[in-house]
């Protein structure tokens, strides 16, 4: 693994061509360009906004727009990386049945190219936050150490789904449906406040509060970013090491199953 | 166990294969949906209904040196393709050791790795770079790239826009531009214009005379038979043949000739009667057999080989003084000559019975190509036609010892150089500095145009 790992950053050069063709494709024949990294999320906020105002909810939530913005930048960050990043191979399967090079280096740059334009829609972030009386945390430096997390996160899924996409393409649809339930079991439009610390589900009482933040790092990587940006203050450490170790492993466990199956890739595609 | 070095190490061999194999597991559907794996874990048979296998290679070994030239041969399906996409990485041997030592650049399919939107500048960067070569390096390379793939002002225009012969040629300046330890061709020379193609064989030949080492596959024998130190012959995914080029090809153009000759022995051969035959029958021409300098049946030959053509024939009567003649023709219909006994002055008192004349060539001056080969028995004055042949015999000839090209026969002439009183000096060796470069180049060209 530690040769396989060697061998990639020697082609780190690659993975910047790459990550360029990406945004640059993305952004061809647009006319706005890449203003619409910004301006994708600022639009998501305002439907959102108006919706859960009038439905309700929203009006329960202080500074409902920032809260909001918070979350949909996390998601979309999370939810596009992950599903191109899952289709990698199979888009590019010319290439890989065409040229040799290390094949992590197809899902890396998708991810990085979607880091990217997280990166520029969190630069929109900060003027809607002056807007709204907002206060800077202090420990704002600390925002890499969370988007470094996320980014392994979603790089070990990437690499997961990217490989099981090739011998199954079933996992892609499945994955659409996955991340709808997804979308809706991380707390972008309501707060984890609001969810009950007990519930009944066929007569086993259930922390739903809890369960939450365990079983879904999407959660939190949202609440660490919203007690920076949001309430302006810091996250726990102990809350930050177990979301890491968990997307550390994940990574782990990705490029593992990566290496070990693509070998046979050329063949697969 | 693959072990790929990319930094060259010098003193190794730059790729060395052991009993490598590949294996192919034959779907009838290739796509192996989930439903498929679910219904399987239920089926007791499920070790049984996993395909077929296919083994694409099988027990290859090979060892390529520094500078050496490595040509592939071989019918369509015997494996070609797989060996290099395993040399390259793209597939993974099923078992046996693999090690690369040293950049491989492969001109297995040009142009891959192009992005559409792309212009074609960006794409030589890209490009380089899946290749393995940094910015810097390629920065160096972009404007001899853009002047070899003769793209001019279309290199800033996306690639989507070019049209597929400059989209090849782009892709193959860059390959041959990102300086591999070892160059992979794969009969990819057969794209773009004529001139596009003799400059991709120029560069790929200077490539090699300045030390490159090369693996080149290809159905061009003539080609494998120039530029080639060594030439293996790849059947059914085992080695057939390995050796000198010329030795390999032979033997392969002889098992090409004789599965021809038992897919033509199938049906009648309609040569001998009808259109093609006449004559009065008294002296009949019972078979022609175009055989080899050791008297075996063939009907491929190299130019400058011997060729010895028989034909029997049985007289149903005595025929007094016959003349047995021959006709060489090329394909196309050229009547090259027609030699026969009377004109080579060789007196047959008679004929009765079965007998057999034999017309042999100690050097054969044909060029490549496909010719047919009349016989023929007349009388004495050419009056009376006993049996007559027309272009019933086939035989093919392919580059060998003359190097010579264009036309039909060689000449075997001979060329002197006598320069006018101005050049005198240049003779002189010793004499001066240019006398001395001209020597080294003439040495040069005489190494580059050896056959090994």
């Amino acid at each position: 693994m530690l040769t396989n790992v060697r061998a990639l950053l020697r082609r780190r050069e690659l993975i910047y061509h790459l990550v360029v063709r990406e945004l640059k494709a993305r952004y061809k024949n647009s006319l706005l360009g890449v203003l619409w990294s910004l301006l994708n999320p600022l639009g998501m906020m305002v439907v959102f906004t108006i919706v859960f105002t009038i439905q309700g909810s929203g009006s329960q939530i202080a500074r409902f727009p920032v809260y909001l913005l918070i979350g949909i930048v996390t998601w979309n960050f999370h939810n596009s990386a992950v599903m191109s990043g899952a289709g990698s191979f199979v888009l590019s399967g010319s290439l890989v049945k065409k040229v040799y090079f290390p094949r992590e280096i197809l899902p890396i740059s998708t991810v990085l190219s979607n880091l990217v334009n997280f990166l520029l829609a969190l630069i929109v972030f900060f003027p809607i936050m002056a807007l709204f009386h907002g206060k800077l945390s202090p420990w704002l430096w600390t925002l890499p150490a969370v988007i470094l997390t996320q980014t392994c996160f979603i790089l070990g899924l990437a690499f997961i789904f990217s490989t099981l996409n090739v011998f199954y393409r079933d996992v892609v649809m499945v994955l659409d449906v996955g991340m709808l339930a997804w979308f809706f079991l991380s707390p972008i439009f309501y707060s984890v406040d609001s969810l009950p610390s007990v519930y009944n589900l066929f007569g086993v009482s259930l922390d739903v509060h809890r369960l939450m933040y365990i079983l879904n790092p999407v959660a939190s990587f949202m609440s660490m970013y919203r007690d920076i940006l949001y309430y302006g203050g810091s996250f726990g450490l102990d809350f930050f090491l177990r979301t890491a170790f968990i997307s550390l492993a994940t990574l782990v466990f990705g490029y593992w199953l990566l290496t070990r199956a693509s070998g046979s890739f050329g063949e697969q595609l | 166990m693959i072990v790929r070095v990319e930094d060259r190490v010098p003193g190794r061999p730059l790729l060395e294969l052991r009993h490598v194999s590949k294996r192919f597991v034959l779907h009838k559907d290739y796509q192996q949906g989930v439903q498929e794996t679910f219904v399987r874990l239920f089926d007791p048979r499920r070790r049984q209904s996993r395909g077929q296998d296919f083994w694409s290679l099988q027990d290859i070994s090979l060892r390529v040196e520094p500078g050496e030239c490595l040509g592939i041969i071989g019918p369509n399906g015997s494996g070609k393709s797989t060996l290099l996409k395993i040399i390259t990485g793209i597939l993974e041997p099923t078992s046996g050791d693999l090690a690369t030592n040293g950049r491989i650049s492969p001109l297995l399919e040009l142009g891959a790795g192009f992005h559409g939107d792309l212009t074609g500048r960006e794409n030589i960067y890209l490009n380089g770079c899946i290749l393995g070569l940094n910015r810097k390096e390629m920065a160096r390379r972009a404007e001899s790239i853009i002047d070899f793939a003769e793209l001019g002002e279309f290199i800033d225009i996306p690639v989507k826009h070019y049209s597929s012969g400059m989209y090849v040629r782009l892709g193959f300046a860059v390959a041959i531009h990102t300086d591999p330890d070892l160059l992979l061709v794969d009969e990819v020379l057969a794209v773009g214009d004529a001139t596009f193609q003799h400059k991709c064989m120029d560069s790929i030949q200077k490539f090699r005379a300045q030390g490159g080492t090369l693996i080149l596959v290809s159905h061009d024998l003539g080609t494998i038979q120039s530029i080639c130190h060594q030439a293996m012959w790849l059947d059914h995914g085992c080695v057939r043949d390995f050796g000198s080029p010329t030795d390999v090809v032979m033997s392969y153009l002889n098992e090409v000739a004789r599965g021809e000759q038992e897919n033509a022995g199938a049906q009648p051969l309609p040569t001998i009667e009808g259109a093609n035959r006449w004559g009065t029958g008294k002296v009949q021409i019972t078979g022609v057999e175009i055989c080899d300098g050791a008297s075996r049946p063939c009907s491929t030959f190299v130019d400058g080989g011997t060729m010895e053509i028989h034909v029997k024939y049985r007289a149903n009567e005595r025929i007094e003084d016959p003349i047995f003649g021959l006709g060489f023709h090329h394909q196309n219909g050229t009547h090259i000559c027609g030699p026969n006994t009377k004109f080579a002055r060789l007196y047959i008192p008679f004929v009765s019975g079965e007998g057999k004349v034999v017309y042999r060539i100690p050097s054969l001056p044909l060029l490549e190509g496909t010719y047919l080969i009349s016989a023929a028995v007349v009388n004495r004055d050419d009056t009376e036609m006993f049996d007559y042949h027309d272009r019933a015999y086939k035989f093919r000839v392919y580059p060998g010892v003359s190097s010579e090209r264009f036309g039909l026969v060689t000449m075997r002439g001979e060329w002197a150089f006598e320069p006018g009183a101005d050049a005198q000096f240049a003779q002189q060796p010793g004499k001066s500095r240019a006398a001395g470069a001209a020597v080294a180049a003439d040495r040069q060209i005489s190494k580059s145009r050896r056959p090994y």
